[in-house]
């Protein structure tokens, strides 16, 4: 399990990324929800050792995430948000450094184990083929096949199905629920689906704080019977935003379709719908900012 | 649109810390080159104002050497900026015109560029305007050299490297390949350069310079002071046609880079590329994955698996940077710049030396310099930052390795790369000396030079690994490596000279084929170890600065690498090599600065003005002369150790008593016993070497007396500047000047340069003593206290060396001296008193014997150059039959040459029948073409012909004495090769003479002389001297200028003081030439004369009787000009040679077939002559030989148009 307590970082910039995290994440898939600016890569990089809170602890079991660094290396595999390739080097090569670089120093072993990732994420075909020439969903495969080196008994993937198709985006996430059922997986993700698909748990971080814990479908549950929906004009939704705790604005064929948080009907053309994760996820940042809520 | 885009540039620009930094730096650098006084840069020197045009555009053009910088800041930076920050997509996606973007892109780019050297100019004017600047040294604001170096140099070689570099940029969407552009540039700059020393291939370097400094320089090389001061070059010729070239070139590369430049993502691509990628997008992903067990493995983290580690990346890297074709080029790019040192470095009037291993020493230690600092600069920036510039870097840094091996990887890299260099140099070398027919290759040797070659890049790419790895981005990177190339060049040049501050700095080591590397090799090693601890405490700390996760402020990095030091092992590596670089410091500052002494330039030149002030006085102040010298001199060549015992006869030749002995010893000499009349000391002064002994009973007028010295001069470990090489293993060169005491002020110690005089309130005093002062002529001007005198000495030296000094050999002996084991003694002796100018040598020599009627001639020389003795044993012959024909006999038994190391100089230096020989010099000479001139043959002739002029015939201490030594020597010496190789060798030999004297005329620090007036100035009696003198001879006719030197070696040979001057040899011309030749005379001699000769037109028309008449048109001038070169105009009052020429078969025109040539009298100005000649004239020409000094020679003959 992997515990974090109090952690606040303040960039040298002013900026409060993290406001007293305190969070526990046990094995399994676990989500991070959050919009971009909330804080979740400065807490995915702190966590992942790239970076230093100003206050506060990570343990993973009875490891200090922050005061052995380098054990924790060994126990933590990481997909950045921002993950590029040397372009000329093959998959392989590539595979094979970062596995040396992990500390898999024995030659045979390692080409076994690249072998074999490169086998679990599809890509062994591919294995003489410059990185420079993958698809984005291939080198997103590649990624995970790199921060699956070593069993690590944690996995941290920071927005890894942006910009992939629903094809790639289905493939990867199955290869991610695969591989995260014995060990701590975060998947930090604005994609509120990600999360409702995969994690057994979650949580939802904005301006630094946590807002949620808990598992989807309890937070679902508790608003079943609140969310509404109206297919609205344009010029009401002004008016509609003023009145009510609107959650969440789409365009359904042009036309604009509300979604809003309310105890009892408010009447005038809106609808009971059922509610999914996006409300809960809308509902929490429409929230003046209050202790975190335990749903679970 | 543009507009709009430009604007935005600009406000970006006008709020990038970068630019200001840049802008900030580099107008620093040219405030100090103008306002610190201490800096001589841009030729700024002697009578030229430091703010005078040409030097304002020398600087200008000097800065423009480092737009390289700008424009790969600027233009790089701004044209890979939309695909480095993904921005691409948008900008290009908006509805803007390509033109539009890709202007304002370049656009900004060049303008930041053009902003940062108008700073620098800006920073030049303030400098002119201190008020601490010595007023007289600056002239008027030239605001047009301002406006004339950004128009011609600054503005158009930003505008063509901007060009190519953005070209690059916008098509490879590679840094390396823009960068390895701007190399690819800076190379041709070298490579032009090293043309520019051959005549022949002058204008290609001119033409090929992309930077136009070559051009400049060809069109200001033969300006004088006062051309510098007052004008501005004019743009034609060869500037004009560079200008154009370049200009063109960056208009192309400007039309090649919008027309290929494509707006998608990826850039230009080859075919061959395409295919590959193609081929990628047709196979698909393939199903989802299967379920797979991965094999149980374990994570090591132990110091071997690190090791490992460190192995594998190293090797990851080193594919990375070694495989990649930017490598390959920059390699060929320095092999080439290596080819062209190798071609043209070496070469002494055209001729080049052969390539001898010490030769090749020069090339691959001076040829790589610059450009293999490049590459390292371009290099470590790329691989500190390679993971954080393809965004591997969090995956990398979330990895277990411990931060020293990435950076221990990247460091070894470097070191490879250097690697890689050294031994494509050498081989390259090798394959060099193989190619030229020379075979004896020395592999062990070679193993040296590479490891002498390159640890100093070892050194400097440590530092550089630093300053990328402490600084926040790349470029920030760059900035600082650059001012640290900068900063390291400049130092010196400011006076701060001690490599002890100047990293990566050391004292030279010169490889001699004789000597080896011999004792420079240890001293030099200390500095390199010096600095190598340094290297390494540097990459500690860089290893705790190493950048490893997010971006963290200057602080917060310091915070952290502090924390990391102390729990890392590393802590104890960099305490071990602070330690060692402290204590090597320590041990190089006790060499420097205890054992020998060191003075910065402006401390050393204070104490000289120190000097002059508490001592000029005694310049009148009565003294000995030395009448015999006798010594026996023990040279220990390992032990690095002289020991002379040493004695003269001395005599009161003044009218008046003296009182005290005034003497001048080098102050590093130790004095072991002084033995002569009873005596105190009265006053010591060991820094300026300067001892004044009372003497308790005053030597009476025409007094002798015996003076008795022990000294000993002994290796004292190494100076700031260097090793002293006076004595070494094989080549030991020792000289009375040097090491013998000598008597009297020492006017020599004086500070010559008026601008230094003044600075230290010293009063301007002449170079030399007018031509009219009797009292200076009771010396000569090699010696202020002996006339001529008897000379005696025994020399041994250890048994496997020969010891030499002039005189005849008495005796040989080798003998077991207690405490000193065997030992080779040589006894030599005069039989006629000699001019006071000795020497000593030894070394291991191998002896060629010859004979010239009852003379013996014998050459000393290393067993490894055997090449040219025959030539030079040729060139005694026939210098000893010209000499003794037309001057005088010769006063010795024996002419020997003897080769000394090329560490003592590039000079042959003739004592009493003994010639020491550099080896660089001659004996390398590669003669086997034989259209190159035979500068062994010259350079022999000339030292015999001192023993005419100098050791014969010696000039009094006043203006015009070298002419009547070096002049006439160079006079003899083009006489003997005349009548060896023929008039068309003269020709081209003189050449030469004439472009170095035409050359040298803007570096005189006073003022230029005529000839018979010089000043000991070297670009005047030898270089002018040959040229004036070829034209005497031909004017006057050989017979009649060897009479008159005969003539005068009768009357003056041998002379007691007060010695002769060069005037009374012009007497003597003048006597015994016709009196028409007055005016000659006076032009060559008595005044500073051009010429300025050139044919208008020429015309031919066949006769019906088959022959041709020709009408020429002639424009002759003559001007003088004063010291600073100031001209005013003169009459045309000699007659000047008129020819007519015709084709030869072979078109050179050494065979050409002179149809006519004459002395003809020619008008002043324009004029014309029309001649008949009997075959068809293809040139014609006014002095087509180019007899007369004219600036430009190239214009004296033109081709015949036939009508």
């Amino acid at each position: 399990m992997l515990a974090i307590r109090n952690l606040s970082k303040t960039y040298a910039n002013g900026v409060h990324a993290l406001k007293g995290i305190s969070l526990d994440i046990p094995n399994g898939m676990f989500g991070l929800l959050g919009p971009n600016g909330a804080g979740k890569s400065t807490l995915m990089r702190t966590i992942a050792t790239l970076q230093d809170p100003d206050s506060g602890s990570i343990h993973l079991d009875d490891l200090d995430i922050l005061a052995d660094k380098q054990s924790a290396r060994r126990t933590l595999g990481y997909l950045p948000q921002e993950f590029g390739v040397y372009p000329k080097v093959t998959a392989e090569v590539m595979l094979d450094h970062f596995a040396m670089l992990k500390g898999v120093v024995d030659k045979k072993e390692r080409k076994a184990l690249v072998e074999a990732l490169l086998r679990q994420v599809n890509l062994w075909e591919k294995r003489y083929f410059r990185l420079g020439t993958f698809s984005g969903g291939m080198r997103q495969r590649f990624g995970i096949a790199q921060a699956l080196i070593g069993a690590p008994r944690l996995i941290i993937v920071d927005e890894p199905t942006a910009g992939l198709d629903p094809e790639e985006r289905n493939r990867f996430l199955n290869l991610l629920a695969e591989v995260g059922e014995k060990v701590v997986v975060i998947l930090s993700t604005h994609i509120v689906d990600d999360v409702t698909d995969l994690c057994p748990r979650m949580a939802i971080i904005a301006q630094g704080e946590l807002r949620l814990v808990g598992e989807p479908l309890e937070a679902i549950r508790s608003l079943a019977g609140r969310v509404w929906r109206k297919t609205a004009a344009k010029e009401e939704l002004a008016t509609l935003r003023e009145q009510h705790n609107l959650l969440s604005t789409r365009l359904v064929g042009g036309q604009p379709v509300v979604h809003i948080l309310s105890d009892h009907s408010p009447g005038d053309g809106f609808a009971l719908v059922a509610p999914n994760l996006e409300d809960v996820y809308f509902g929490e940042l429409r929230r003046a900012a209050t202790p975190v809520a335990q749903a679970a | 649109m543009l507009a709009r885009i430009l604007a935005f540039e600009r406000r970006l620009i006008l709020n990038s810390p970068l630019f200001w930094i840049v802008a900030l730096v580099f107008g620093g650098f040219g405030f100090a080159m103008m306002a610190s006084d201490n800096v001589s840069f841009g030729g700024g020197i002697g009578n030229v104002h430091r703010n005078a045009p040409l030097v304002v555009i020398n600087l200008l053009a000097a800065f423009s050497f480092l737009s390289p910088l700008l424009v790969t800041i600027f233009i790089a930076g701004a044209a890979l900026r939309d695909f480095e920050q993904n921005t691409a997509e948008q900008f290009f996606t908006t509805p803007m015109r390509k033109r539009d973007y890709l202007l304002g892109r370049f656009g900004g780019g060049f303008i930041a560029a053009c902003g940062v050297m108008v700073v620098c100019a800006l920073g030049l004017f303030l400098g002119s305007k201190m008020p601490w600047l010595d007023q007289s040294r600056l002239g008027a604001t030239p605001l047009g050299a301002y406006l004339w170096s950004f128009a011609i140099l600054v503005v158009p070689n930003l505008l063509f490297l901007a060009a190519l570099v953005f070209a690059l940029a916008t098509l490879t969407r590679s840094m390396l390949y823009t960068y390895l552009g701007v190399i690819g540039f800076v190379v041709l700059n070298v490579v032009a350069g090293n043309m520019t020393s051959n005549l022949d291939a002058r204008w290609i370097g001119a033409l090929a310079d992309p930077f136009g400094s070559d051009a400049l320089g060809d069109i200001t090389r033969y300006w004088s002071s006062n051309d510098m001061n007052t004008r501005l070059p004019s743009l034609s010729g060869l500037l004009l046609a560079n200008r154009a070239l370049w200009l063109a070139a960056a208009g192309l590369l400007l039309i090649a880079a919008f027309r290929l430049f494509r707006s998608d993502r990826e850039g230009l691509r080859w075919s061959r590329r395409k295919k590959v990628a193609a081929a990628a997008v047709t196979v698909e992903a393939g199903p989802t994955n299967s379920r797979i067990a991965l094999p149980e493995i374990v994570l090591q983290d132990s110091p071997a698996a690190h090791w490992r580690q460190f192995l594998h990346q190293t090797r990851f890297e080193l594919r990375g940077v070694l495989t990649g074709a930017p490598f390959l080029v920059m390699l060929l790019l320095g092999l080439l710049v290596m080819f062209t040192v190798l071609t043209f470095s070496g070469e002494i009037v055209g001729t080049k030396v052969l390539p001898v291993t010490s030769h090749m020493d020069t090339v691959l230690r001076g040829g790589l310099g610059l450009f293999l600092t490049l590459v390292l600069a371009v290099y470590a920036g790329e691989l500190v930052w390679r993971e954080r510039s393809l965004r591997i870097a969090e995956v990398a840094d979330a990895c277990a390795a411990p931060n020293w091996v990435a950076l221990a990887a990247k460091y070894v890299t470097l070191v490879a790369v250097i690697a890689v260099f050294c031994v494509a140099g050498v081989l390259f070398c090798i394959g060099y000396q193989l190619a030229h027919g020379y075979t004896n290759i020395q592999p062990g040797l070679y193993v040296k030079i590479a490891l002498l070659t390159a640890l100093p890049f070892m050194i400097t790419a440590a530092l550089f690994m630093f300053l990328q790895t402490i600084s926040e981005n790349k470029f920030f990177g760059y900035l600082l490596i650059v001012i640290f190339i900068v900063a390291r060049a400049g130092l010196p040049i400011a006076g701060y000279n001690h490599p002890l501050y100047n990293y990566g700095t050391g004292i030279p080591v010169p490889l001699s084929d004789m000597n080896g590397f011999g004792h420079f090799l240890l001293p030099a090693l200390t500095f390199r170890a010096y600095w190598g601890a340094l290297a390494i405490a540097l990459l500690v700390l860089a290893s705790a600065f190493w950048h490893r996760g997010t971006a963290l402020t200057f602080r917060e990095r310091l915070r952290l690498a502090r924390a990391r030091l102390a729990r890392s092992s590393g802590r104890f590596v960099l305490a071990g090599s602070l330690v060692a670089f402290v204590a090597l410091g320590v041990w190089i500052f006790y060499n420097t600065n205890i054992r020998n002494e060191y003075l910065s330039e402006d401390a050393s030149k204070e104490r000289r003005a120190e000097f002059e002030k508490a001592n000029r006085p005694l310049k009148d102040e009565p003294q000995p002369r030395i009448t015999a010298i006798k010594t026996d001199v023990d040279i220990f060549p390992t032990d690095l150790r002289v020991v002379v015992r040493g004695h003269y006869r001395l005599e009161n030749r003044t009218q008046l008593p003296i009182t005290q002995f005034i003497v001048d010893l080098d102050r590093d000499i130790v004095v072991r016993r002084l033995d002569f009349a009873a005596h105190s000391a009265a006053r010591i002064d060991r820094a300026n070497s300067f001892t004044i002994y009372k003497l308790e009973q005053p030597m009476a007028p025409g007094a002798q007396m015996d003076f008795d010295f022990e000294l000993e001069i002994a290796e004292r470990g190494f100076s700031a500047t260097g090793v002293d090489s006076a004595i070494a293993y094989n080549g030991t060169f020792l000289n009375n000047i040097g090491v013998l005491p000598q008597f009297g002020y020492q006017q020599g110690r004086q500070l010559s340069d008026r601008n230094d005089r003044r600075k230290y309130g010293l009063p301007d005093i002449p170079r030399m003593a007018p031509i009219d002062d009797m009292a200076a002529r009771a010396n000569t001007y090699i010696s202020s206290d002996a006339d001529w005198i008897d000379f005696e000495t025994t020399i041994s030296t250890s048994p496997d060396q020969i010891a030499l000094s002039p005189g005849y050999l008495e005796k040989e002996w080798t003998a077991d001296v207690p405490g000193q084991g065997m030992r080779r003694f040589f006894h030599y002796k005069t039989d006629t008193k000699i001019v006071p100018f000795v020497s000593w040598l030894s070394a291991r020599w191998a002896v060629k014997k010859d004979r010239w009627n009852d003379i013996a001639i014998e050459v000393y020389y290393d067993p490894q150059h055997p090449y040219n003795v025959d030539r030079m044993i040729a060139a005694v012959k026939k210098s000893l039959d010209y000499y003794t024909k037309n001057f005088s006999p010769y006063q010795f038994r024996q002419v020997r040459i003897l080769e000394f190391p090329n560490f003592h100089g590039s000079f042959a230096q003739s004592f009493a029948n003994t010639i020491p020989y550099s080896e660089a010099v001659g004996f390398i000479a590669d003669l086997r073409n034989k259209d190159d001139i035979d500068y062994v043959f010259y350079i022999t002739a000339h030292e015999v012909a001192h023993q005419w002029w100098a050791h014969q015939v010696i000039g009094g201490n006043v203006q015009g004495a070298t002419m009547l030594s070096e002049s006439l020597a160079q006079y003899s010496a083009l006489m003997v090769m005349e009548h060896e190789f023929g008039a068309t060798q003269m020709r081209k030999f003189l050449k030469y003479e004439l472009d170095n004297y035409l050359r040298s005329r803007a570096t005189e620090r006073v003022k230029e002389q005529p000839l018979a007036l010089n000043e000991n100035q070297q670009y005047i009696h030898y270089r002018k001297a040959s040229v004036v003198l070829y034209a005497l001879k031909d004017y006057l006719g050989e017979d009649v200028v060897n009479a008159t030197l005969a003539a005068f070696i009768k009357a003056k040979a041998f002379q007691p003081p007060p010695y002769t001057t060069s005037y009374e040899l012009l007497d003597q011309l003048r006597a015994q030439s016709d009196p028409k030749w007055k005016p000659l005379i006076a032009d060559l001699f008595d005044k500073i004369t051009f010429f300025d000769d050139r044919v208008t037109s020429a015309t031919a028309k066949k006769r019906d009787d088959g022959k041709y008449d020709v009408a020429i048109s002639l424009h002759a001038e003559k001007k003088y000009t004063d010291g600073t070169g100031r001209e005013t105009p003169g009459s045309v009052d000699i007659p000047i040679d008129i020819g007519v020429f015709a084709r030869s078969a072979d078109g050179k025109e050494a065979n050409e077939k002179i149809l006519f040539l004459d002395k003809r009298s020619v008008a002043d100005g324009d004029s014309t002559i029309t001649l008949t000649v009997d075959a068809e004239p293809y040139e014609v020409g006014i002095d087509p030989y180019n007899k007369l000094v004219d600036r430009n020679s190239e214009d004296n003959r033109k081709k015949v148009t036939l009508n």
